[in-house]
């Protein structure tokens, strides 16, 4: 096999096209709308219980104490936080859960709207403590949620890379321009320049409206930790996009490669938890995927996020490289 | 331009206005179902919050309630409208009437955000801005992406 070296005007000249194509094209319409929907939907249910919070303090206490909110705020999403980072069990967090609320019980005075102390803020791991404590923790929420749930999501922009052509031989008259090394990678970076421009608008809209509406956080503490955040899911999507190119490029049915995409992001998640259930092992199938490791991107070390994120490119490197040698030999 | 040229983005477009208008007329049902009983709901055992959010419909009254309603009637026409307009790529039914159709669903968003008690899904909050979303892209890409393609 010959592969033929990439050309970095054709690629540019490609991924320009692709990224501005990707509306017309129906994905990226479908795409923007699925993500943005996704993305203020997630913040709209967590700011919404705050928003609440707000509310009754300003009605009962006359003004809002951002202070009691913040504290508020760590208290609870601290066993969400533990569990999304692998620190505690689904059950330690439920019989923290109980604990908790039977001395709540216990305590007669409605203190919801005071200072309250962390009562297990002893147990509170650096890297909890980093999100919620050093971080805004609403943002850092947000955050968590979306590094879980973009993944799902990205595959409905990325599934069309080549399948499309492939299937309609359209590519056949492209060729006669180009190399196909310029057309796969020129369509990825296209597809990754969409994907982030989309990631900017949710982040800068939910930091915005955050900064303004809510007003219980710093702007330049929000507005640090918004790039922090934007950076960690722009650079995550880079690999599952490259194992949407790696099925695109094996299938001739857009169809086909959107149903693949979905089955393997999901599908390795949804193993590893069920398999590590029957067999403990299993839980390293993660890391066929970033799933295993994503959340390290929003680690307070900073040589360990810039581990993730090399790691998040050394995976889509690999995807990307497989996706060629296939999309190389292919008949067109 | 022909039928054939349209762009898979522009069928999108049409299909997720089809989804909406239905979902809007379903809506028309639950709301006509939901002002019909309103009156009726017991409130005594509720919580605060649940309370004063029925308690805020039960006391808007008629008036409001033909808003509302005359409002999903309309947009969902105009998005069922659109929608066949934009398939058959049309610059009447389907670049102006989805223009309208943005405009009045932008407008009804920020009326109700500014007029509206916090209890009748009013004030500007991060629900609003998901409202938004379709009608803002419908508006951008009407007049820049698709322009071009509504010409019929």
């Amino acid at each position: 096999m010959n592969l033929k070296a990439p050309t970095i005007d054709h690629i540019r000249l490609i991924s320009l096209y692709w990224s501005r194509y990707a509306v017309r094209s129906g994905s990226g319409l479908v795409y923007l709308l699925i993500a943005l929907v996704f993305g203020l939907f997630v913040a709209h249910i967590l700011i919404t219980p705050v928003e609440q919070l707000i509310a009754r303090q300003e009605r009962e206490l006359g003004q809002m104490n951002p202070e009691v909110i913040r504290n508020t705020i760590t208290d609870i999403g601290q066993p969400i936080t533990q569990w999304v980072l692998g620190q505690k069990s689904l059950k330690e967090i439920m019989q923290q859960a109980t604990a908790r609320q039977r001395a709540l019980m216990n305590d007669s005075d409605d203190t919801s709207l005071t200072v309250q102390p962390l009562k297990s803020d002893a147990d509170l791991d650096p890297w909890a403590r980093f999100l919620l404590e050093k971080r805004p923790a609403l943002l850092s929420a947000i955050f968590l949620v979306l590094l879980f749930g973009m993944p799902f999501v990205i595959s409905f922009l990325a599934y069309n890379q080549v399948s499309g052509d492939i299937q309609s031989h359209g590519l056949r008259y492209l060729l006669l321009r180009t190399e196909r090394s310029n057309i796969y990678f020129g369509r990825f970076l296209g597809t990754v320049i969409f994907s982030t421009a989309v990631t900017a608008i949710i982040i800068v809209t939910i930091v915005f409206y955050l900064g303004i509406k809510t007003r219980i956080y710093p702007a330049p503490a929000l507005a640090g930790w918004a790039v922090h955040g934007f950076l960690a899911l722009s650079i995550l999507m880079v690999p599952y996009i490259a194992v949407c190119s790696l099925i695109s490029a094996s299938v001739d049915s857009p169809f086909l490669s959107l149903i693949l995409a979905k089955v393997v992001i999901a599908g390795v998640l949804v193993l590893a938890i069920l398999g590590s259930v029957a067999w403990k092992p299993a839980k390293y199938l993660l890391y066929a995927l970033p799933w295993g490791w994503q959340s390290h991107l929003l680690h307070p070390a900073p040589a360990h996020c810039l581990g993730a994120a090399l790691a998040c490119l050394l995976y889509a490197a690999v995807f990307l490289m497989l996706g060629y040698y296939c999309f190389e030999r292919r008949d067109l | 331009m022909t039928e054939g040229k349209r762009p898979g983005g522009l069928t999108a477009l049409a299909v997720i206005n089809f989804v909406f208008s239905g979902w809007s007329l379903f809506g028309l049902l639950s709301l006509a179902a939901f002002f019909a009983f309103i009156g009726k709901i017991p409130t005594d055992n509720m919580q605060e919050a649940q309370k004063a959010q029925i308690e805020a419909f039960q006391n808007a009254g008629l008036p409001v309630f033909i808003f509302i309603f005359a409002l999903s009637i309309i947009t969902s026409v105009l998005l069922l409208v659109s929608g066949i307009g934009y398939l058959k790529q049309k610059k009447f039914l389907g670049r102006m009437i989805g223009n309208i159709y943005a405009v009045i669903s932008i407008a009804s968003s920020v009326i109700s955000a500014k007029m509206w008690p916090a209890e009748m899904g009013g004030s500007f909050n991060i629900a609003t801005m998901i409202g938004l979303i379709y009608p803002v892209v419908t508006l951008i890409l009407l007049n820049t992406t698709f322009k071009d393609d509504l010409t019929n």
